[in-house]
């Protein structure tokens, strides 16, 4: 009597869509509906072939962002983590194909002493997350100025294969982006390690209580969000055949917005990577029906930010609670 | 003349205390002080230079170049740099610092144009010897600023019209892509491009007016650059000022099976071997470009250290804008690739490119 109902309900939440993913797709598909009709180039395939690539990087920094979010922080060195590995996967290499692997190398050991110093900053000297990454961006801008004076390199021809040969027409890079919401979604959703991952974002002092090591997985959210923005930072540095030193700096906002978008709350707790993941192409999309749409420039920046805040205000308000102001308290008593 | 002997007998004093070669650096100091170039006057000063952006490659060798021109004139005793990576905050804030530090004469490149006005003013009231240059920052010359020694962008955007007009004879869609939003130096060879064409009425802009926005980045260009080729199936004829930026896009659309139009920009190595890669298979891949000027930077160098140590002025107060390359022609040059160099550098700069494939650190 008292098994069955337990056993429903797990089943019941491995099958469920969440909130955010319902909302994103729903708001892709209509996107790309309007696309058809209203700016039919926009879809069109050199279109397509031109954005894809760019939504790929900015799914997986997002999925990075996801992670910092879900611990109740916000993840601002984005920009400097990005730049800095576009400028060693270029800068380093300097076109020799033979140097690219050390350099890759090089980029993530990078991307750990940052999460590292990040995750220290905040869960040790108990920093506010917005302001410790805002620090540690400057310091890795100022790394990346003395690495390279602020002049990447052109990228590696086979750099450039890894990330833009195609397979069944559709560029490598895509498939990045796709491996990664999937290996993060399964680490998340369907491991120990991703479950408590969860707990702790969600009330770190209950998680503390059972027992689970707090700080170790705070420190792995920084950790794994660096090496998912140094996984696209090499992508990008791949896609972009000659890239500038500040290539990151377009990825921060995105970032915080794809993240919330895809329903993800800002007080931590469970994370939607692969809706963060499907935001990233909405955004890009966006971009693309904009752009083709050939309004003026002003105009597009205007059409983007509102529609951000639309899909943002859509998921991130809890409109039944207007009505029924008491009613909030139960969005903190639902399960995580 | 007498002032130089003394420094170099001091300088040959000091040298063979320190016992290091000292009869060598002698004749270093006295021939540098017999080709001292007559910009570079008595005085004694320290000198500035910031840049609104400095993260690219144009950037990297217009810094070198300013800093070759400075080590001519052994007067200028220290040159700061200072990087506003693009943040009109971080500019505003870098020439305050340099007044703050004692500067004497200052160059600007002021890419967010006429916001830098009031920065520049106080710099200039503070007895700095201000010198913007490139993109016009508004106001007077004599009131805000010494001078600013801009560039003829308008005759940019001829040259590119000449040659348009002469190669694509029966009119064409054109479309024009620049940095970013109203920055002046596109407006102006919009301006140039439409005085030429506009009136011949066989020709059409395509896409935004006066050009199509990128922030010169090439992550940008791509997204804009696809865009208009999907929105637009007959582009004739593509003009940007940041040649190298549209590669990348360039390359992705053509393994889309897209058919390279004619373009006219600014040149850059990895634009030259992308010509030379493709113009078997792409008929109608005809190119030209003019200079991108990186030397851009020593004139106005040369104003601001003339100005503050009493050397002679320039001639010229604005930079030319100059043909480099014709793929139809020839002249003044075939198209230039060098494979054995980095795609960043620039051929028609004054600094060699294998000296420019050097260049690491500001």
């Amino acid at each position: 009597m008292s098994t069955a109902p337990v056993r429903e309900l797990k089943r019941s939440a491995r099958l469920q869509i969440s909130r955010g993913m319902k909302t994103v797709l729903g708001a892709t598909i209509l996107l790309y509906i309007a696309s058809v009709f209203l700016a039919p180039t926009s879809v069109s395939k050199v279109a397509q072939m031109g954005m894809l690539p760019f939504a790929a990087c900015l799914a997986i920094i997002g999925l990075g962002q996801t992670l910092v979010i879900q611990q109740g922080g916000i993840d601002l060195s984005v920009a400097g983590a990005v730049s800095l590995t576009v400028v060693i996967v270029t800068w380093g290499p300097d076109r020799h194909d033979n140097r690219l692997l050390p350099a890759v190398a090089a980029a993530f050991g990078a991307a750990i002493i940052t999460g590292l110093i990040n995750g220290f900053l905040v869960t040790k000297t108990k920093l506010n997350s917005i302001v410790a990454t805002l620090g540690v961006n400057a310091l890795l801008y100022g790394v990346m100025m003395a690495l390279s004076g602020g002049s990447p390199r052109r990228t590696t021809d086979r750099l450039s294969h890894i990330t833009n040969d195609k397979i069944l027409g559709l560029p490598h890079s895509l498939y990045y982006g796709v491996f990664f919401t999937i290996i993060v979604t399964i680490l998340l959703k369907r491991t120990v390690i991703g479950r408590r991952f969860e707990a702790v974002g969600a009330n770190p002092r209950a998680a503390y209580a059972t027992g689970l090591k707090v700080v170790r997985y705070q420190f792995g959210a920084y950790v794994s969000a660096q090496i998912l923005y140094c996984i696209a930072g090499i992508v990008l540095g791949g896609v972009i055949s000659q890239p500038t030193a500040y290539q990151g700096d377009d990825y921060v906002l995105p970032s915080v917005a794809i993240v919330v978008l895809g329903g993800t709350s800002l007080l931590g707790g469970r994370g939607f990577p692969a809706a963060s993941a499907l935001a990233a192409l909405f955004i890009k999309q966006l971009d693309m029906f904009v752009l083709s749409l050939g309004v003026p420039y002003g105009v597009r920046t205007i059409v983007i930010s509102v529609s951000l805040m639309l899909g943002i205000a859509l998921y991130a308000v809890n409109w039944s609670s207007k009505s029924l102001p008491f009613k909030k308290r139960d969005r903190e008593l639902q399960p995580i | 003349m007498i002032r130089f002997k003394s420094r170099a007998t001091v300088a040959a004093s000091v040298f063979a205390i320190v016992a290091l070669a000292a009869s060598t650096s002698v004749v270093a100091v006295s021939s540098a002080n017999a080709a001292l170039p007559s910009w570079c006057g008595p005085k004694k000063i320290t000198m500035g230079f910031t840049d609104g952006f400095g993260g690219n490659s144009w950037r990297l060798v217009t810094t070198a170049a300013v800093r070759e021109e400075v080590k001519l004139c052994p007067n200028v005793t220290k040159l700061y740099y200072a990087d506003g990576q693009g943040k009109t905050d971080k500019a505003i804030s870098d020439i305050k610092g340099m007044v703050a530090k004692g500067v004497k004469a200052l160059v600007v490149f002021p890419d967010a144009g006429e916001a830098m006005l009031p920065a520049l003013r106080s710099a200039y009231k503070a007895g700095v010897v201000t010198v913007p240059y490139r993109v016009a920052p508004g106001g007077t010359a004599g009131k805000d600023y010494n001078l600013f020694v801009g560039s003829d962008f308008v005759l940019a955007g001829k040259l590119w019209g000449e040659w348009i007009k002469k190669n694509l004879p029966n009119g064409g869609n054109i479309l024009r892509i620049s940095g970013p939003a109203g920055n002046s130096q596109g407006a102006d060879e919009s301006k140039g491009l439409e005085q030429v064409l506009g009136t011949t009425g066989k020709y059409k802009f395509i896409g935004a007016a006066p050009f199509e926005v990128t922030g010169w980045d090439p992550g940008k260009t791509q997204e804009v650059l696809t865009a208009a080729i999907a929105k637009y199936p007959n582009i004739d004829v593509i003009t940007s000022d940041f040649g190298p930026s549209m590669v990348s896009a360039l390359q992705a659309a053509v393994t889309s099976g897209w058919k390279v139009p004619a373009i006219a920009t600014s040149d850059g190595n990895v634009l030259g071997c992308f010509y030379q890669d493709n113009q078997a298979t792409q008929a109608n891949f005809k190119m030209m470009t003019i200079s991108t000027q990186n030397d851009h930077s020593r004139l106005a160098t040369q104003w601001a250290v003339a100005l503050a140590t009493g050397g002679k002025t320039p001639k010229d107060k604005a930079y030319p804008s100059t043909l480099f390359e014709d793929s139809v022609s020839g002249k003044p040059s075939a198209v230039q690739c060098r494979k054995d160099l980095p795609g960043d550098v620039y051929l028609s700069a004054k600094m060699s490119g294998d000296a420019q494939a050097k260049l690491k650190t500001n």
